[in-house]
């Protein structure tokens, strides 16, 4: 931000940098001047909780999309591993042990894909599409499609905490967004493996000429994509006290879109972690301040899908000039 | 670029910081007291401020019983403000808890899931706002009320007329609705304990109360089973689709809902018989519950909506 | 026909890139233009083909003023621009790539194949050239490419032609078939803009020479009344000392060998060795099987069979992590498709390949790695504002100076350098022969591919020649000359 001081101010090139940090400071002064609840402690509170789902997706999301690719097949893992914790919950495992599991069949999940789209060298939105449906329809037949739920879940502290609980006045999976922040932000841009993603996404042909290890990487990134999904999965599971069949389904747009949002090209390549976490609060910010103000859900998904429009355009703007 | 990231990043360990001395530090926990109960406080009609969530607005069955609450509410000047869960639990939580932020007075759902709702009802619980629940029930935390129908009634009376106009011992199919939604397991409860012994039920398959998949389903059902006299449709889209599906061939089809769609293809014929459900009686009851609650007066924990058996012939 | 540009200045923001050019060109007249990469060349040609508009100036053609409205105005006034890299597209035929958008149509509204096919069998008679108008264009060889965009041109009655680099990518052969067309046209009153850095080939088909520096025209010669010397020297502002700079070399162990080296059905027995302070040109034509070598001995494509020794010790190869391992570079010719990430920084661009080196415990020391990029920079004197610039934003030369600082960071032994200085003007040329004379003479193996045969002869210290994927002949630099090298490119025999 200040390093660049010594330059004359440029409008286009700072709004390139902060659009969307300046976008979701704008929206929240305008939520919040229309309505006060909306600065308050336990709404705010609310909201962290709110997003925080899709947040962690959308991690995910991002380094798939990095690389050029596209992971549709998120929300159906979130489904599948959800349930295949809740099962074992509900057969006398302990829920910690369940979650880890289930976070491991995620990653189980996202390996598949990877697989298929390294070696395979299919195109991600055909496998993730064809994925998304085999992982939804494993989703129905392990639950039958009834919800998973019983006392081994409700009654368990452990199993409750994780969606619902609070700690020191915080949501439990807020925590759980900022540590998968820190960590994802810390592999993106400190690490090898990250500069090596973007690497894919500039170029693969490069890429693999430089020695990049183009497929390894492309499988561990749909492995980081799938395990994301099935932490929210446990969330999302702890949440609801229940595993839904139809849990999750179309959560994947929703990450993508805060990915878009925050200032990631799908063309890959660049982007930034921060942008994302910034693209997920835009969303949650316009879903919790139009419920406040009291839109209707159908003018709301007018508005949601416009304020993507304007952030894409804008990007685009800056990005001929 | 990197910069921007490193400060973002910790400004928001020094928000989250912030946020922990605001709060006031705590023990880990899940959820918050339970609130004891309090003395209703009275309010006139009009200073009511209802919030409402439905599971999908895109079934003209709530888009009913929206209008219920709504007319009502305008006679009375009361206001109501309704969203729409697109049929996602967790959606539906966060319209919850939003509500709960904007403190309204009382809070109508109608459940996406009555285990995944729970959560969501402790939380208005806990800050002290009364829930009506609509249609649907919640398996846990405190309701003021549910207002339903008896769905397992709904099931027995479409069985009972569907015997009637297919003879004893015909074959008939099932078209269930979403997989483990309450009202398919109750209606198919009721039904299937109503016809044991005295129709074959040769098939059951979900067409997930969907007026499309009710016409594919059905489709695939003729092309095994071409010999069925009778279908018995856990909702009125999925009879629409399936009458769709059989054109000419004389096949009953007996269903539940009362959907003015469904209502007007049993006027020409086209549906036999409907086990008619008032979506807007509903939203009209939930509302007068709270009316009734808001003026000291006891209300009942179960409010039964009425149903009735509507039949071409009647129609006619 | 004559078209004259007067006084044509034109500037991007505070970057003045031409300034008050003036430059002419007749009918029937083969004229070179001249200069070095951001000398003002391409500018001036956008202008001319009304692709960009200028400041000020005028274009006249015939004595008349011309103002265009846009790109299509000016292949109206038959004006036509063959660019460098061609736009075509691949996966369509010959006549769809001929007729696209200007599509043949019948009465009622159909394509009309029979005279689109008349019409374009027509052209590439006069021509001289046999291609199947129903091969998808892809398959064509890059001088089949070429003609066809040749034939295109001609179709709209072209007055003027353009060629941007037209050799770039051509053989020997190719040229010379090139060159007889560039003469056909001539005959029948087309002038020919011909851009080029190939000095042999300017001297060969040109008529007169303009050259650009800066932004201005410098000098304006008949072409048979001046030299390479006195064209490089107004090129670049300065004398070149000498084109190619000397070799001294002191060779040491062997660095790599290959013995029997095949991959079915593109390069058979292919077997050779290269010492410690060597620079080893590989000479051929296009798909002999030169590069295809490389490829495979850099883990790049796969091979059948065949034995690699580094620093004498045999080493497997299966992809180019495990190349680099072995302490091998490799630079491939085309830099933007597989050298560079355009849009990543050009210090991502050069640590890419060395990011294990600065890995520790998992996290990048971006200190150390920065200073290593800024030190590269400099040592490769890499023009740019500084390392977070995009590659896209540099010029060839520089462009190339990145992909050679990716390679020289990893401290690479054995250099492969596939066409090091395709596309490189003239100064930025003499800068990579100094660097690969300087890796040299620190032990560094060097593989070069040419096809240039003048920079073969000129910079290298042993040949060796490939030929339909074989090698046909091995000759010390020191006695090569450029028949020698030809002959054994086209499958012929020396006679000792």
């Amino acid at each position: 931000m200040s390093s660049e001081t010594k330059q004359p101010f440029n409008l286009g090139q700072f709004y390139t940098k902060m659009g969307p940090l300046v976008a979701l400071i704008g929206l929240v002064v305008i939520v919040s001047i229309l309505n006060t609840s909306f600065l308050t402690i336990p709404n705010l509170m609310n909201l962290l909780q709110q997003v925080s789902i899709n947040a962690l997706i959308a991690f995910g999301m991002q380094f798939v999309i990095l690389t050029g690719g596209i992971d549709l097949s998120v929300g159906a893992i979130l489904a599948l591993s959800g349930a295949i914790s809740a099962k074992l919950i509900l057969n006398g495992i302990s829920p910690i042990l369940a979650f880890i599991i289930g976070v491991i069949f995620g990653a189980v999940f996202g390996a598949v894909n990877g697989f298929l789209i390294a070696y395979g060298k299919a195109a991600p939105f055909i496998v993730t599409l064809a994925t998304m449906s085999i992982f939804r329809g494993m989703t129905y037949v392990l639950t039958n499609g009834n919800p998973i739920t019983g006392p081994k879940m409700n009654d368990s502290f452990s199993f409750q905490f994780i969606g619902q609980g609070y700690l020191f006045g915080v949501p439990f999976q807020v925590y759980l967004m900022l540590i998968a922040y820190i960590i994802f932000y810390i592999l993106m841009h400190k690490t090898a493996f990250g500069r090596r993603t973007f690497a894919i996404g500039g170029n693969q042909k490069a890429a693999f000429v430089a020695g990049v290890k183009v497929n390894h990487i492309l499988i561990w990134i749909y492995v980081v994509a799938g395990l994301l999904a099935a932490v929210a999965g446990m969330v999302l599971t702890s949440q609801l006290s229940s595993a839904q069949p139809d849990a999750g389904s179309g959560y994947e747009m929703d990450a993508i879109a805060a990915v878009v949002l925050g200032g990631t090209s799908l063309a890959g390549g660049t982007g930034k972690i921060s942008g994302t976490l910034i693209g997920a609060l835009i969303i949650g910010v316009l879903n919790n301040g139009m419920n406040l103000l009291g839109i209707s859900s159908f003018y709301q998904q007018i508005v949601k899908g416009i304020v993507i429009l304007i952030a894409v355009l804008l990007d685009r703007k800056q990005a001929k000039n | 670029m990197k910069k921007n990231s490193k400060k973002f990043l910790t400004s928001l360990t020094v928000l989250t910081a912030g946020l922990f001395l605001l709060t006031g530090c705590g023990n880990a926990t899940v959820g918050k007291k339970n609130s004891n109960d309090t003395k209703v406080t009275k309010k006139a009609k009009k200073d009511i401020k209802v919030g409402m969530s439905l599971s999908t607005l895109s079934n003209p069955f709530f888009v009913n019983l929206k209008q219920g609450v709504d007319e009502t509410a305008k006679k009375n000047d009361t206001k109501v403000q309704t969203f729409d869960a697109q049929n996602d639990s967790a959606k539906q939580n966060n319209q919850i808890s939003d509500l709960v932020t904007k403190k309204v007075d009382v809070i109508i759902i109608n459940p996406v899931d009555s285990d995944a709702i729970v959560p969501a009802i402790k939380k208005a619980n806990d800050a002290g706002i009364p829930v009506v629940a609509c249609d649907r029930g919640s398996n846990g935390g405190k309701l003021l009320t549910t207002v339903a129908s008896d769905n397992v009634l709904a099931g027995k009376m479409a069985g009972q007329y569907l015997e009637k106009i297919v003879g004893k011992d015909a074959k008939v199919a099932e078209l269930e609705g979403t997989p483990g939604a309450d009202a398919a397991v109750q209606r198919g409860k009721g039904f299937e304990k109503e016809v044991k012994g005295k129709l074959d039920v040769v098939t059951k398959q979900s067409a997930n109360f969907d007026r499309a998949k009710g016409l594919s389903v059905m489709q695939n059902i003729l092309q095994a089973h071409g010999d069925i006299k009778g279908i018995f449709a856990q909702n009125d889209e999925m009879a629409l689709g399936a009458a769709k599906a059989i054109k000419n061939k004389d096949i009953k089809i007996v269903s539940v809902d009362g959907t003015p769609d469904g209502l007007a293809a049993v006027k020409n014929g086209t549906i036999d018989g409907i086990v008619a459900q008032e979506p807007k009686q509903e939203g009209k009851l939930a509302l007068q519950a709270i009316y009734d609650y808001f003026s000291g007066k006891k209300i009942d924990k179960n409010i039964k909506s009425p149903i009735k058996l509507v039949t071409s012939k009647e129609a006619k | 026909m004559k078209i004259e540009l007067k006084g044509i200045s034109k500037s991007f923001d505070q970057n003045h890139v031409l300034k008050d050019v003036n430059f002419s060109i007749n009918g029937g007249q083969v004229k070179a233009l001249m200069g070095e990469n951001g000398a003002g060349k391409s500018t001036l040609m956008n202008i001319l083909t009304g692709l960009l508009t200028a400041d000020s100036g005028k274009i006249i053609v015939d004595g008349q003023e011309l103002t265009y409205k846009n790109a299509f105005d000016a292949e109206q006034h038959g004006i036509s621009f063959i660019h460098q890299e061609m736009n075509n597209f691949a996966e369509m035929t010959v006549i769809e790539n001929m007729f696209l958008n200007k599509e043949l149509k019948t009465k009622f509204g159909m394509l009309d194949d029979k005279s689109m096919i008349a019409k374009a069998t027509q052209t590439l008679e006069q021509l001289d050239a046999n291609i199947d108008l129903t091969t998808k264009i892809g398959d064509l060889s890059v001088g089949n490419q070429q003609i066809i965009e040749i034939a295109k041109s001609l179709m709209n009655d072209t007055k003027i032609l353009i060629m941007d680099e037209p050799s770039a990518a051509l053989t020997e052969t190719e040229i010379d078939k090139m060159f007889t067309i560039i003469r056909k046209l001539k005959q029948q009153g087309v002038g020919i803009i011909y851009i080029s850095h190939r000095m042999q080939e300017i001297f060969e088909i040109t008529d007169e020479i303009t050259v650009m520096r800066d932004g201005l025209t410098v000098a304006n010669y008949k072409t048979a009344e001046t030299n390479i010397h006195q064209i490089v020297k107004d090129m670049v502002g300065r004398d070149l000392a000498d084109f190619y700079p000397e070799r001294q070399p002191h060779y040491g162990k062997t660095r790599l060998k290959i013995a029997n080296f095949t991959s079915n059905g593109v390069f058979q027995d292919i077997s050779f060795s290269v010492k410690e302070g060597e620079l080893l040109a590989f000479s051929g034509l296009m798909g002999s099987g030169r590069t295809e070598i490389m490829r495979a001995l850099f883990g790049i494509d796969h091979y059948d069979t065949g034995t690699i020794w580094v620093n004498n010790k045999e080493v497997k190869i299966y992809n180019p992590s495990d190349a680099i391992k072995h302490g091998i570079g490799f630079l491939t010719e085309n830099r933007k498709e597989e050298g560079l990430i355009l849009d990543a920084a050009i210090a991502d661009n050069i640590g890419l390949p060395s990011l294990n080196e600065f890995s520790k415990h998992g996290l990048l020391d971006q200190k150390n790695e920065n200073t290593f990029i800024d030190l590269l920079i400099k040592r490769l004197t890499i023009k740019t504002v500084d390392r977070t610039a995009t590659a896209r934003s540099l010029s060839g030369g520089n462009q190339q100076k990145v992909v050679l600082a990716k390679w020289v960071g990893t401290g690479s032994q054995i250099l492969i350098l596939d066409e090091p200085t395709r596309g490189v003007d003239v100064g930025a040329k003499r800068e990579i022969y100094d660097l690969m004379n300087e890796l040299t003479d620190r032990g560094v193996a060097i593989i070069m591919i040419s096809s240039d045969l003048q920079e073969v002869i000129g910079f290298s210290d042993r040949i060796i020649v490939v030929y339909e994927g074989q090698i046909t002949g091995e000759i010390l630099t020191s006695v090569a000359t450029q028949e020698k090298v030809m002959t054994l490119a086209t499958g012929g025999k020396l006679d000792e």
